[in-house]
């Protein structure tokens, strides 16, 4: 009884969604994967990546073209503070050099993380992280990135700790390396996605008579929520990153 | 694995959403991020340096001050020794013109001695002579007739010989 309420009403709020999204879908983007060079892709998260990235290029050119040493602009202090903040969390985990050579990809990862997840809150858009696939693709990638590091700094000592302390633990060690990628990919996935879901069911939940008389205040709660999760989970996921590349490269006495 | 891979949506767009931030990366790499490194070292490079031209200038300034502060002590000095030149000047001179005003004073009272001694021998003698004539006149007046001339003569000299020994 109470499962067939339960399924009832998921595809009540299921009707809701499709419903919202339906009507959100301005742009006309199709809900299966297209097929793109023979393989398939979701359409609409490739545009928003693209939209995303122009976006970042678009504020990280204007902060740094025509930078002053003396009087710097509000958008150019912005770009070093972030910068900066970066530099500090690495090089406190990473020694300095290893940081050095790791911030560019610090700053990107974590700027493109943060424009996706706050494009995602602009009506009509969609976060290129409330898609799975790009997640985990992040995810997989500072994978494999940190085994390489690993590899590069530690050589032949970087497969001891699989090992540690003692042989049987290798499953163990494989099972906490695997997971690895999984929490963070699904961490951000899951905050971004479900800020979205939540943004399109407000929208469905409550009328537009009640919108107009003070219904928006939720939304408008919600979102400046989802702001502060957008900041929040882009510094998790690079501050996870800079923890598991400190975690191997780590030089242990 | 089909089926999970089924069930989260998963396909080719991880492939393409890596490459568009390798991509992102690269683009970032090349064009952003060295301006931004360069920046931060010359702000750095420049506080620094601003530091650094603090504490010269710090330096310089206590040097500067030390200075002065030697300069002032040596007038003080100096301000001092004149002073003192100066005082023991002025009491030699005191010292000078007392002396001299003594001697003059001395020379003075001496000269004046002389003109009073003189005076008196003179006058003494004057007194003298007045005094043996007129003897003579008394005497030759009273005795003009028991004695002769040259016995009165010698009786008033031995008289006036006496009288000259007296203080007068």
């Amino acid at each position: 009884m109470s499962a067939t309420a339960g399924h009832e009403g998921a595809s009540h709020s299921q009707d809701i969604l499709t419903r919202v999204h339906h009507d959100l879908n301005v742009w006309g983007f199709p809900d299966t994967p297209v097929d793109i060079f023979g393989y398939p892709m979701n359409l609409k998260t490739l545009v928003m990546t693209w939209i995303v990235m122009a976006l970042v290029i678009l504020f990280t050119v204007s902060a740094t073209r025509n930078m002053q040493l003396k009087r710097p602009s509000k958008i150019q202090l912005m770009v070093e503070e972030l910068f900066q903040f970066l530099r500090g969390l690495a090089y406190e985990n990473l020694d300095p050099q290893k940081g050095a050579s790791l911030m560019c990809l610090l700053f990107s990862l974590f700027i493109f993380l943060l424009f996706s997840n706050l494009w995602g809150l602009v009506p009509t858009m969609m976060s290129p992280t409330a898609d799975v696939n790009t997640t985990l693709g992040m995810a997989l990638m500072v994978f494999i990135l940190v085994q390489i590091l690993g590899l590069y700094y530690r050589k032949a000592k970087y497969f001891k700790h699989f090992v540690e302390p003692f042989v049987f633990f290798l499953p163990l060690v494989l099972v906490e390396e695997l997971s690895k990628p999984l929490t963070l990919s699904f961490r951000l996935y899951g905050n971004i996605y479900a800020g979205e879901v939540l943004i399109a069911v407000l929208l469905g939940l409550i009328p537009l008579t009640a919108t107009i008389l003070g219904g928006f205040v939720f939304s408008v709660v919600w979102l400046s929520f989802s702001i502060f999760v957008g900041f929040i989970q882009a510094f998790i996921f690079t501050m996870l990153t800079i923890a598991y590349i400190s975690q191997v490269t780590a030089e242990h006495h | 694995m089909n089926a999970i891979i089924e069930a989260l949506g998963l396909n080719a767009t991880l492939v393409a959403q890596v490459f568009n931030f390798i991509i992102l990366l690269i683009f970032l790499r090349i064009v952003v991020y060295p301006h931004i490194v360069r920046i931060l070292e010359q702000r750095q490079e420049y506080i620094a340096s601003n530091v650094a031209a603090a504490e010269e200038e710090r330096k310089q300034a206590e040097a500067l001050r030390r200075q002065y502060l030697d300069e002032l002590q040596k007038a003080k000095g100096e301000a001092e020794e004149i002073i003192q030149k100066a005082t023991k000047a002025g009491e030699d001179q005191a010292r000078e013109i007392i002396e001299a005003a003594k001697a003059e004073a001395n020379r003075i009272k001496e000269a004046a001695m002389q003109d009073i001694a003189r005076e008196k021998e003179k006058a003494v003698a004057e007194l003298r002579d007045q005094v043996a004539t007129l003897s003579i006149l008394v005497a030759s007046k009273v005795v003009s007739e028991k004695i002769t001339a040259d016995i009165q003569r010698g009786m008033i000299d031995e008289f006036i010989k006496q009288a000259g020994d007296l203080p007068c």
